[in-house]
């Protein structure tokens, strides 16, 4: 009778504990093993933990009776089928300590044969062809050697695997001055060397070509060098009326192949990114531009625009920013080179009473209080004529 | 006491001797402190850098060829801040140590079977003139390419102009894969790509290299031969293709046909008799 619970739950089935009899059937499992192990170990128990060499091989599915059994029978009475299943059996059980073992697991595979098939027909053979379990094929140092080598093969085996990952993991792992970097990003760029021949001759084909456009390279340059020495000399032999011939015929040329390019209009705006990115602008060939000439749809006419409003940057217009400075020709205070139109000068409107005086024969450096008439200056030797000056008075 | 040559093995493990110009004492390189020939933003993003400071930390010439068997690329900075590369703090390394000439030379062809380079008197086996038919063996040096590749580099940074063309010019036959970090991300080159950018540019691995005399100057200057190309035979192959393309085609630019001619395999210098026409 179940105990009875406090709660109203449903009562659930029996549970089951690992190891102990479920509370229905106490001992009916009990009582079948018994009449099985008659001489033997009265319960039974787990077999107490060994050695590995001592472990009896584990059996085949069709189990044989154990060593003992026949010798309980009688001697040299042996089962049909245990003859061969004998011999292989004594391999794994070496001396007679381990038949309680041996043979436990024996009457409990024997039990489990027993049941379905009936007992084997015991056959006598005769003492010297005997093969009992008494004299193993191998003795048992030579067993416990075997046994001693393979456990020290498995723990090699076992240590040169994990030297084997430990060192794979130290090669891996990443070096932390590398942290932040992707270290898979350099798999793609692959540097191994070529492995198959077909490979290799491709990466001798690809030196070849670059050895030769080194070589090519070389050639230009000395060609080239050549050439302007070459050059030099000859201009050097010609007359200089030849030179200037040439000179002209080159200038004109190039002024033929400007033409093609058209004049800024008035304030254009400035497209000219400077000399600093010529080469740039050479390897992305686009250095031959014509960016002075180049028109714009809604381009306007800047001359017609008032003067505030005349700029090259037209977004700039009203803003704070901008300057007001236009070109340098429209900025510029100067007279260069103009000597020879005059205007009227200084004292041109002015009455002739106001005029300055130097302004005919004289600088005009001589003004103010140096513009008194002067006279000759005294020379050194000359100074015996003091009475030169001096006023006559005829009858003194 | 102020010792003009100080022997390497009392060179400080940091680089706080070689940094600090004022008080340094120890091997030029032309006449000046080595560290100098990088500038000083790379050099204070090296000495910034953890590389530096785990890795790079008292190493002399033998145990940098350690970590330089773990490099993985060549480059100079990368990312937005400008982070060094491995290879360059090596660099900077040997900049430091200022090797001898022998030491390089082993890194440039560490486990290389044939002779060595110009250092060494016995040129064994296959040198470089003769080894046309099998360029494959040249390029075979040593499997530690990424160290030939520093030791390129240092000989480019520190040696003399004709040195560096003669040790430098073998490279040229090796052409080995090696992964080159840019700024963002990878690409691919070659070693003897990487050696022709070392004899050409003006800046690589961000360090601008010193201006080297053209080979052109130094071959007016009787101080080097003209190159004689791995390819030889085959250059002169084409040359008699292209002869024999132009002829067949009726067009013969005298110029250029003999011009074709007399450059047979190997650059011809420049004659001082005017015109190069025969």
């Amino acid at each position: 009778m179940p105990p009875k619970k406090m709660t109203a739950n449903p009562l659930r089935g029996p549970i089951y504990r690992a190891g102990k009899p479920l509370p229905g059937q106490s001992d009916s499992s009990d009582s079948s093993d018994e009449p099985e192990e008659e001489e033997e170990t009265p319960a039974p128990k787990p077999a107490p933990p060994k050695a590995a060499s001592f472990r009896p091989k584990p059996k085949p599915a069709t189990p044989a009776p154990a060593a003992t059994s026949p010798q309980d029978l009688a001697e040299g009475f042996e089962t049909a089928s245990e003859d061969e299943s004998g011999s292989d059996k004594e391999d794994g059980s070496g001396s007679g300590s381990d038949d309680e073992s041996s043979s436990e697991e024996d009457e409990e595979s024997s039990e489990e044969e027993v049941a379905p098939r009936k007992l084997m027909r015991p056959v006598f053979v005769k003492k010297n062809a005997r093969v009992t379990s008494a004299t193993p094929a191998k003795s048992y140092e030579e067993i416990e050697a075997e046994a001693e080598a393979r456990r020290k093969a498995t723990a090699d085996a076992m240590l040169q695997e994990q030297l084997e990952l430990a060192a794979a993991e130290k090669a891996n792992r990443k070096k932390h001055w590398d942290e932040e970097d992707n270290i898979d990003e350099a798999e793609f760029v692959d540097d191994a060397d070529a492995a198959t021949p077909e490979s290799a001759a491709a990466e001798l084909a690809a030196w070849k070509l670059r050895e030769l456009r080194r070589v090519k390279r070389e050639r230009a340059a000395i060609e080239e060098a050549e050439a302007e020495r070459a050059e030099v000399e000859r201009r050097r032999n010609l007359s200089a009326a030849e030179r200037e011939a040439e000179d002209r015929e080159f200038l004109k040329k190039q002024e033929d192949e400007k033409g093609e390019r058209g004049t800024m209009s008035y304030m254009q705006k400035y497209f000219h990114k400077g000399a600093f990115f010529q080469d740039d602008l050479k390897a992305n060939g686009v250095d031959r531009r014509d960016l002075m000439g180049a028109k714009f749809e809604d381009a306007t006419n800047r001359e017609i625009l008032p003067e505030y409003m005349q700029m090259r940057d037209m977004t700039k217009l009203g803003r704070k920013s901008r300057t007001k400075y236009r070109d340098m020709k429209s900025e510029d205070t100067g007279r260069w080179g103009d000597f020879e139109k005059r205007g009227p000068g200084k004292d041109h409107g002015v009455d002739e009473r106001f005029r300055s005086d130097g302004h005919e024969g004289r600088g005009q450096a001589v003004t103010g209080a140096n513009s008194g008439p002067l006279g000759e200056r005294k020379r050194p030797g000359q100074g015996e004529d003091r009475d030169g000056k001096r006023a006559r008075f005829d009858d003194r | 006491m102020s010792a003009k040559f100080k022997p390497e093995t009392t060179h400080k493990a940091d680089a706080t001797a070689l940094l600090d110009d004022r008080g340094y004492s120890g091997l030029l390189i032309r006449g000046q402190n080595p560290a100098l020939l990088f500038e000083k933003a790379v050099r204070d993003r090296i000495t910034e850098s953890y590389y530096w400071k785990e890795q790079c930390f008292g190493l002399n010439a033998a145990t940098l060829c350690d970590r330089a068997a773990e490099l993985t690329a060549i480059g100079g900075t990368y990312g937005g801040v400008g982070k060094p590369t491995p290879f360059l703090c090596l660099a900077f390394k040997l900049l430091q140590l200022v090797p001898q000439r022998e030491v390089i030379l082993e890194y440039l062809n560490f486990h290389g079977e044939d002779g060595g380079e110009d250092g060494d008197a016995d040129a064994a086996g296959n040198g470089e003139s003769g080894a046309v038919q099998n360029p494959q063996a040249l390029g075979k040096r040593g499997e530690f390419k990424y160290l030939r590749a520093l030791a390129a580099f240092y000989i480019r940074l520190a040696w003399e102009p004709v040195d560096i063309y003669t040790t430098l010019e073998p490279l040229l036959a090796d052409f080995r894969k090696l992964r080159r970090r840019t700024r963002e991300g990878f690409a691919l080159t070659y070693v003897d790509q990487f050696v022709d950018d070392l004899l050409t540019k003006d800046r690589i691995c961000a360090t601008s290299l010193w201006k080297l005399p053209s080979r052109a100057n130094l071959e007016d200057l009787e101080m080097l031969e003209p190159r004689v190309s791995p390819l030889g035979d085959e250059v002169e192959e084409l040359d008699r293709e292209d002869e024999m393309e132009e002829e067949s085609d009726g067009v013969v630019e005298e110029r250029d046909g003999s011009s074709e001619r007399s450059r047979n395999g190997s650059v011809r210098r420049y004659s001082d008799s005017g015109s190069e026409n025969d």
